[in-house]
């Protein structure tokens, strides 16, 4: 036995953390020197609040609004939740139906991507004519937004099993069902996972706009009361409310990646593009 | 396992094939086989008779495109004969997959990414064999990591492991299921030539050991050699058998095979059946 063994290398999630956050210096710099750069335009050159606020400015906003701000969020955060879910098992199951009745789905895929040209925002004015203010019309916003990168790459994922996979099991009697469950759809869950993220964030988009549309609470009911108002600097403080709250849901269902499929292929958006 | 080789056995005794393929525990005959492709009808196997004695080491050798493969895949019932007959253990291929008779290596080791190499060992056993209790599954995976010489690397994923070592783990998959006929194709395509000749080794100590029956397409003539007790030499357009060729290298082979007088005889001849065929394929 002289082949050469590949010991992946014993990385503690302590270390992991410890990377990351040194692997974020840069960009937290270059995002210190950009407010720096924009609180100084503001106070040079007098821009009046209602047009930009300095960053000074939408922080204190964001200090004295907190506790709507809070509220609000909770509201989007609940839309983004449920739409996501939602979105998720909608695409998994249109994926599996595609894959499983194969003439159905050769009539049901076209007719999905077309649907996809729709423009969704539009759809908006029609849920709520449909569904009211509360909640449902922008979880079922969001889930025609969000579901289909789901379907598509769970899809991919599917479709996407080696042929001598397929033949073994086949050698050995198993049938189709059998081969979906033990081998196609664990194989597709990187995929799908890759689905989920771009999901996750068409979600919180989704919610926004759903609220824009006709909502009583919710970010999106924040930003637009407060252009009314012409109070800018509450708009980019609902907006940064809104940006963390994105990339929180976005690092959560990293993290179940993570923790589900620890066999993913990790992406590398810089390194890999060399 | 002891129960359903009795059951292959007493099938194959009740039905009655003719004399010579009765003693053939592989027995192919008039085989032809088309595909439709892009709705043309094409012959990618034409006439072929082989017949694999039991426990014998066998090699199909020839150019790409030979239907090498599609011969071993008939064997495997993944594809269905147009023409002819093809039985295994006396039984269809198709019976033969249900009785579980049949192991199968690729030139990927095809292993899958999110199971360690013990439960892939196990994996198409456990697939097969929805009665058999997973401690004993890894039990008789382990065992078939010790032939393999995996004795130590149960633990790790497939990306943790070296080409060779992976394909390790597929043979030991095959063997878990504890076949009568391993079908094999081009196992060690993908590795580097020192890789290659362990594998040849290792696999030439399972065959000595377990006496599977064990049919082999290549396109390495040394491998062919060094490996076989038979080589078909098949040819192109419409593929075919061109010649049968007895390897008489005395067993148990070594290192030292690959030296010994009648090696060369063999390769040389091989080698010449080969390009003929080839140039017969170009004209």
């Amino acid at each position: 036995m002289t082949d050469a063994t590949f010991d992946a290398p014993a990385v503690t999630a302590g270390a992991t953390l410890g990377k990351g956050l040194r692997s974020l210096m840069p960009a937290l710099l270059l995002a210190l020197g950009l407010i720096v750069f924009w609180e100084l335009v503001i106070r040079l050159f007098n821009v009046p609040t209602f047009v930009l606020p300095a960053p000074s400015a939408i922080f204190t906003a964001l200090v004295k609004h907190w506790k709507p701000l809070l509220i609000a969020a909770k509201a989007t955060s609940l839309e983004v939740l449920f739409g996501f879910v939602l979105s998720a098992i909608v695409g998994i199951l249109v994926a599996l139906v595609i894959v499983r009745f194969e003439r159905f789905g050769r009539a049901l895929y076209p007719l999905i991507v077309l649907f996809q040209n729709v423009p969704k925002v539009a759809l908006a004015p029609i849920f709520i004519l449909w569904f009211g203010y509360d909640l449902a019309p922008k979880i079922l916003l969001i889930v025609v937004i969000a579901f289909f990168p789901v379907a598509i790459d769970m899809l991919a994922g599917l479709q996407s099993v080696e042929p001598s996979f397929v033949s073994l099991m086949r050698s050995v009697g198993a049938s189709k069902g059998k081969i979906m469950l033990r081998v196609r759809i664990p194989h597709s869950l990187p995929h799908l996972m890759a689905g989920l993220k771009v999901a996750i964030t068409f979600s919180v988009i989704g919610a926004i706009v759903g609220e824009f549309a006709g909502a009583n609470q919710g970010l999106g009911y924040v930003i637009q009361f407060a252009s009314t108002q012409l109070d800018t600097p509450l708009i980019f403080a609902a907006l940064i409310v809104v940006s963390v709250l994105g990339l929180a849901f976005y690092y959560v269902v990293e993290l179940a990646e993570y923790l589900l499929v620890p066999w993913a292929p990790k992406f590398d958006p810089i390194h890999s593009a060399g | 396992m002891n129960v359903r080789v009795m059951t292959a056995a007493a099938r194959s005794a009740m039905s009655v094939p003719d004399a010579a393929s009765a003693r053939a525990h592989i027995a192919v005959r008039g085989l032809s086989v088309d595909f439709t492709v892009e709705g043309r009808r094409q012959r990618v196997l034409n006439d072929i008779d082989i017949a694999v004695p039991k426990g014998s080491f066998v090699s199909l050798i020839g150019p790409s495109g030979c239907g090498k493969s599609t011969l071993l895949k008939v064997m495997a019932g993944l594809v269905s004969p147009t023409e002819g007959t093809v039985t295994v253990a006396g039984v269809s291929p198709h019976e033969a997959v249900k009785a579980r008779l049949i192991g199968l290596v690729f030139q990927e080791a095809t292993l899958l990414p999110w199971k360690n190499a013990l439960e892939n060992a196990a994996f198409l056993l456990m697939t097969a064999d929805e009665t058999v209790k997973r401690a004993d599954a890894f039990e008789r995976a382990a065992a078939m990591l010790k032939l393999v010489d995996l004795d130590g690397a149960e633990k790790k994923r497939p990306n943790q492991l070296s080409g060779g070592m992976r394909q390790r783990v597929a043979i030991a998959r095959a063997l878990a299921l504890d076949p009568e006929v391993l079908l094999m194709d081009e196992p060690f395509g993908a590795l580097d030539a020192i890789t290659r000749e362990e594998m040849s080794e290792c696999l030439l100590d399972i065959w000595e050991r377990t006496h599977k029956t064990i049919v082999l397409v290549t396109h390495s003539i040394d491998e062919a050699v060094f490996l076989s007790r038979e080589v078909h030499v098949m040819g192109t357009g419409p593929a075919r058998i061109i010649e049968t060729l007895p390897i008489t290298l005395p067993h148990p082979r070594t290192d030292e095979s690959y030296s010994a007088p009648g090696f060369a005889a063999a390769e040389g001849r091989l080698r010449s059946l080969l390009i003929e065929s080839h140039k017969k394929g170009r004209r």
